[in-house]
């Protein structure tokens, strides 16, 4: 059971799409085609924001709104989906919504180019009651670029908002608009547009049934890493799958005291799980990327892509954590740090995927990470260093550090573990530690960094972990 | 003035709700006629290099496409610099930078043409690149010849200085990263003609430009501009999108967009002076500063552009709003393979004062005091010590008053005991304050380009048209322009129709820059709607014979003349019938300014703008990570035309000049290439790196002493120098590190890594 047809909602009606170009970006799917211009291009990879457009979505009955960057999605993805742009915001009888009567009056817009980025990605979070406080709003905020406000208007027509009634033309059109959704066929997709062909199956077995007739297909699994392929590089991509319909690989659970995670599951899913556990872990996962980044980008896609620099490889590492990968005829479980075997190379071979990934709960370990970059919100760690360490009465019973940034894959510190290991928790053994660590990591000089800084910035994490957990306080500007 | 008045006053952007539900139409919004094509610039690989051989026959084949252009289908002037020849439209045999345009493409859509153009096959012969002012200036590769400036005796006064010391000091790169990346719609007509819509700050060299390039005259090509995406002087000289895509245009006689990828517009055009000085300051015991000899290098890049007014800017900003008494500096024009260094706000302003903030500061530091205190004994006086390096007297001057009051208004003295007692109780942690002066000059340092022009029409309902030069690029020109004209008509700012900017319109523009457009566009409009008053009055004095000494007032739609009450739109209507005409240009040309190139002398600016910021950070010892805990601003607009935009302009140009200076790094490998061409590698402020505190406050007893419209003052670059308060906060907590002992070393942009950097150098010295 499958169809070709991409099947949506956009001003409260149905549209369907037929063997859609499962290369066209969403944006240029937007402008040219919808011929919606609100909607801009500002960076083609999701950097900037300005084609934040929002997706409604059924979630436990409600429509959910998620921001995304239309600019690094494919068409596609539209299948089941509400999809809002900006345009859409003004009611019928011509007036504006809450969103852009805040943005207007509070003098919002400049040149007013980024302006309808903002809008989507405040609507978004406007709809889902998330505005709470200054640190919702800039979180909601921080994939989008101003750069003529300095976003101090920006955040306090945000801030108007919580005093605004929520009831909008979208509550009034709710009804309509999810009884339009429920109409959607539920099939596996199967799109073929002159030689590309896309594929969203909703099962494992239809997965696994895919691959096989398709070896060499793309996965996509949120996509903003893979769209870059078209949008920079120029070049098609034929054969896709995408994984994020499979509802399989969609979830968080407790299984014998270790969080299990399906590969699939949305990183923003992920931190406000893991906050109870590792609160850093979630800190880290907040500034992973933008809000729009983290709604689609999935915990599997970021171990796949092998990135040296993806930021929840080391915190993942250092938690001992292990995945399960589907393999041609079995599962089989690897530990993580195993994973990895050069720059953007995975023990991963054709065919096999990721299913979910076991993250350890240490109950009487601690567990800190630190990510170091230019810029607080959005930005590429020049490190993200992780330590969890097992202390008993002042000796370091066990030492398990990870870094990203340090070298071509996100790894441990070896040696410097060694060291650690059965030592006393002093200031003298983690001085000297930081000497060894010069010989787990050989960074490299790039435009985030120099060498000599990652390798400086990395001694001096491990000295702030040991100062943070002596003294049980944080030591930290953010 | 009364509340209500003020508030109308603070009107919000013309186009605010079209902003923010999509409407306002940008270059690539407009609806195109079927035949259009779409085009896509093919760069060099290399910085610097002989080009052997060009294939394109790959590209020629590729799908979709329909027109390959290169040097040899220009038919007139293959070049867009503005004011020397070295900007070519595309390289001939030789490229000088990486990015270098080679050949264009114009394909069925954009996408057909971006991957056609990855299909050409260049053959190169390398030559050796020069990436770095260091490079540039041991190979001698400069520009121009090398420009001194001087005034007294400089090398005596060092001499008999008490105290002495030399130094070095760089301000990065920035790239100007509008949120609308450059592009142009071009429209063949008939006889040749060209329409031109182009996102550019300058319509009327983009006029002239395209005209050269085909051979033709002006008045064939018509350009328009409703408003642009952002452009902080990053499209006041690009000409080279709006040139190719007339160029694909004129070849193909087809409708031609060209919107650059943010990629190629960060490789290609233009970014901001890094600038380099060498100096030697000597000072009294007290901190007065007795002389300055400076060596001033800029990265002009490949090309003059605009370099030359650049570093003039910035000759005439090294004395920030400090009297030197003795001065020298010798200027530095380095030549680079490089992408061409360009216009950006502050425009070589900023980066003189930088040099003379750190010189100061570094005074506070030898000498033991507080750099508020070194700052305020060397600003210029009212009466005495008045004159700059250049021999203009400054008969503004509200320094002095700006500075105290923020002083006192932001606690300064007691946050800083207070952060020196921090600063004892924290090893990894540190604070630092930091207060800074600005005195920016307001007008073109090329005299002729301070005129601009207006066209006003009343229409027969009442309603007004309203047109002039300048470019609305968010700053909010066309808005305060609207209000200036309606107030002055009496009429509802609602009745005033905003237009696009139009070289068939309003001929001979300057470009919209040097913080003057406003003034200049704004005095013109003044001038079109004093004409049609003029016109309006000697009519109804005629008619209804009212003596002409009775003075005119146009209120609330009505005009007051002695005891006669008009309405303004029944007048508009009788003077339509009885043929008096309803429609005017206006010009305006600055007054009293001059200014002597050669001598360096005389006064190149009509007014200055002056402010003060006050900036506390916090820095973490370990990582370098710094985050800006307060910020108190204090600013002189003038009389305000609108407070709410100006405040705008305030805030906005104070996180640009902060990511100028904290965390915007513009990077070249030593092959010349750029490694910092995209959002995820070149990072400006987002929203969590903002002041936590943000409190700005414009200069309530402001008024400008000239004949500027409103009494007002600009707001356009002045403020992005305010944030060189977050620099020396920085580096005064890095200071704290050695216990205020020791002078840091520390080059903007001051990031993490240069922090902690700088940091390590105190411990280890």
């Amino acid at each position: 059971m499958s169809t070709n047809k991409v099947q949506f909602i956009f001003e409260n009606k149905l549209i369907e799409l037929d063997n859609p170009d499962p290369n066209q970006t969403l944006l240029n799917f937007i402008r040219e085609e919808l011929k919606k211009t609100g909607t801009k291009e500002g960076c083609a990879e999701g950097g900037c924001g300005a084609c934040t457009v929002v997706l409604g979505e059924m979630e436990n009955k409600k429509i959910k709104y998620k921001a995304v960057n239309a600019c690094i999605s494919f068409t596609p993805i539209l299948h089941g989906k509400q999809l809002i742009v900006v345009e859409n915001l003004v009611s019928k009888n011509g007036s504006y919504h809450p969103v852009q009567e805040a943005m207007a009056k509070y003098h919002a817009s400049q040149c007013g180019f980024c302006t309808p980025g903002f809008v989507m990605s405040i609507f978004a979070m406007y709809k889902n009651k998330n505005n709470k406080d200054e640190d919702n709003i800039k979180d909601a905020i921080s994939g989008n670029l101003c750069r003529c406000t300095g976003y101090r208007p920006i955040i306090d027509a945000a801030k108007s908002l919580k005093k605004k009634t929520r009831y909008d033309e979208f509550d009034q059109n709710n009804s309509k608009v999810i009884k339009l959704l429920k109409k959607i066929n539920n099939k596996n997709i199967i799109i073929k547009n002159k030689n590309k062909k896309y594929f969203a199956p909703k099962t494992i077995n239809e997965l696994k049934k895919i691959i096989q007739q398709n070896p060499n297909s793309n996965f996509l699994s949120g996509g903003t890493d893979l769209c870059l392929i078209v949008t920079k590089s120029r070049q098609e991509i034929k054969d896709i799958i995408s994984l994020n319909d499979i509802k399989e690989l969609n979830f968080i659970k407790i299984i014998n005291n270790e969080i299990n995670i399906g590969a699939t599951t949305p990183l923003i899913q992920v931190e406000k799980f893991i906050q109870k556990y590792y609160p850093d872990f979630h800190n880290i996962l907040r500034r992973y990327g933008s809000v729009q980044i983290r709604n689609v980008g999935t915990i599997g896609g970021n171990i796949a892509t092998a990135s040296p620099i993806g930021d929840t490889l080391p915190l993942l590492i250092s938690l001992n954590s292990r995945i399960l990968i589907q393999t041609k005829k079995n599962n089989k479980e690897i530990f993580l740090k195993d994973f990895f075997i050069g720059y953007r190379k995975t023990r991963l071979k054709a065919g096999e995927f990721i299913k979910s990934i076991k993250i350890p709960i240490y109950k009487n370990h601690k567990f800190k990470a630190y990510k170091i970059s230019k810029r607080f919100d959005d930005d590429i760690s020049s490190v993200c260093a992780s330590f969890n360490f097992r202390i008993k009465n002042q000796r370091i019973e066990d030492a398990i550090i990870a870094f990203g940034g340090m070298s071509e894959i996100p790894k441990r510190a070896d040696k410097c573990e060694k060291f650690l290991i059965n030592s006393k928790f002093s200031v003298d053994i983690f001085e000297k530690a930081k000497n060894i660590l010069k010989q787990d990591f050989r960074p490299i000089d790039d435009m985030r960094a120099s060498k000599k800084y990652r390798l400086e910035v990395a001694e001096n994490l491990l000295l702030k972990f040991f100062l943070e957990t002596k003294s049980n306080k944080l030591i930290r500007i953010n | 003035m009364k509340k209500q008045d003020y508030f109308s006053e603070k009107r919000i952007h013309d186009s605010a709700y079209k902003h923010v539900s999509g409407f306002a139409e940008y270059t690539d919004d407009m609806k195109e006629p079927d035949s259009t094509i779409y085009g896509a610039i093919g760069w060099s690989k290399k910085a610097h290099a002989i080009i052997k051989k060009i294939d394109l026959k790959d590209v020629k084949s590729s799908e979709g496409v329909v027109s390959v252009v290169t040097f040899k289908d220009v038919p007139g002037r293959n070049d867009v610099g503005p004011v020397f020849d070295g900007d070519p439209i595309f390289a001939n045999n030789k490229v000088e930078f990486y990015g270098q345009p080679i050949f264009a493409v114009a394909a069925k859509s954009t996408e057909f043409a971006r991957k056609a153009v990855l299909k050409a096959k260049v053959y190169y012969k390398e030559l050796k690149p020069i990436v770095t002012i260091k490079e540039s200036l041991a190979k001698k590769k400069l520009l121009f010849k090398i420009r001194k400036i001087k005034r007294g005796n400089p090398n005596n006064a060092l001499l008999k200085s008490k105290n002495r010391f030399k130094g070095n000091f760089t301000t990065g790169s920035q790239e100007h990263f509008y949120l609308e990346g450059q592009v142009a719609f071009v429209v063949p007509k008939e006889d040749n003609n060209m329409l031109v819509y182009s996102s550019t700050q300058h319509p009327s060299e983009t006029q002239q430009i395209i005209a050269k390039m085909l051979n033709q005259k002006s008045n064939s090509i018509t350009v328009l501009v409703r408003r642009i995406g952002g452009g902080f002087g990053g499209k006041e000289t690009n000409f080279m999108t709006a040139s190719i895509c007339s160029l694909l245009a004129h070849k193909t006689k087809c409708p031609v967009k060209l919107r650059l990828d943010r990629d190629d517009d960060i490789i290609i055009t233009g970014k901001r002076h890094e600038f380099f000085s060498d100096y030697e300051v000597g000072f009294s015991d007290k901190g007065e500063i007795k002389s300055v000899k400076l060596k001033l290098s800029s990265k002009c890049g490949m090309s003059p552009d605009l370099s030359l007014a650049i570093n003039e800017r910035a000759l005439l900003h090294i004395d920030n709003a400090y009297f030197i008494p003795n001065l020298e500096v010798k200027n530095y024009l380095c030549k680079t393979n490089t992408s061409t260094s360009t216009a950006f706000r502050g425009f070589g302003g900023n980066q003189g004062m930088m040099a003379i903030e750190n010189i100061i500061d570094n005074i506070s530091r030898y000498l033991g005091k507080d750099s508020s205190e070194i700052r305020k004994i060397n600003f210029y006086k009212k009466n005495s010590r008045n004159i700059t390096h250049y021999g203009m007297k400054i008969e503004d001057n509200v320094i002095n008053e700006i500075f105290n009051k923020l002083l006192k208004k932001s606690n300064y003295k007691k946050r800083y005991s207070e952060i020196k007692k921090f600063n004892l109780k924290n090893k990894y942690k540190k604070k630092g304050i930091s207060i800074t002066p600005v005195k920016f000059g307001i007008s073109f340092t090329t005299i002729h380009l301070n005129q601009a022009g207006a066209l006003v029409h009343i229409y027969t309902d009442g309603s007004v048209h309203l047109n002039h030069g300048g470019i609305e690029m968010g700053q909010g020109t066309h808005t305060k322009i609207a209000q200036l004209v309606s107030k002055s008509f009496g009429i509802p700012y609602e009745k005033v129709q905003i237009s696009s900017t139009n070289t068939s319109k309003v001929p001979n523009t300057s470009a919209s820059a040097a913080s003057s457009t406003t003034d200049l566009n704004g005095a013109a409009a003044l001038d079109a709607v004093k004409k049609i008053k003029l016109n309006l009055e000697k009519f109804i004095k005629n008619k209804y014979k009212i003596s002409v000494k009775n003075n005119v007032v146009y209120k609330n739609e009505k005009i007051f003349i002695g005891k006669y009450i008009f309405k303004f739109n029944d007048i508009v209507q009788e003077a339509y019938l009885n043929r008096i005409s309803l429609s005017s240009n206006g010009f305006y040309s600055t007054p009293k300014i001059n200014f002597n190139k050669k001598k360096f002398y005389g006064r190149p600016f009509l007014y200055f703008c002056y402010g003060a910021a006050v900036t506390e950070v916090t820095i973490d010892t370990l990582t370098g990570e710094n985050i800006i805990d307060t910020v108190d601003i204090l600013h002189d607009a003038g009389n305000a035309i609108n407070p709410a935009l100006e405040l705008g302009q305030i805030e906005g140009g104070f996180v640009q000049g902060q990511g100028w200076l904290t965390m915007e790094e513009v990077n070249w490998k030593s092959n010349g290439q750029i490694t910092t061409f995209s959002p995820s590698t070149y990072k400006i402020p987002a929203v969590s790196d903002i002041p936590r505190k943000f409190r700005v406050e414009i200069y309530k007893e402001g008024k400008n002493k000239e004949e500027v419209i409103n009494k007002a003052k600009t707001t356009g670059e002045p403020p992005l120098m305010l944030a060189m308060s977050v620099f020396f906060a920085i580096k005064d907590a890095i200071a704290s590190t050695s216990n205020y002992k020791k002078i840091p070393e520390l080059n903007a942009p001051a990031t993490p890594e240069k922090i902690l950097l700088s940091i390590s150098r105190l411990k280890n010295n």
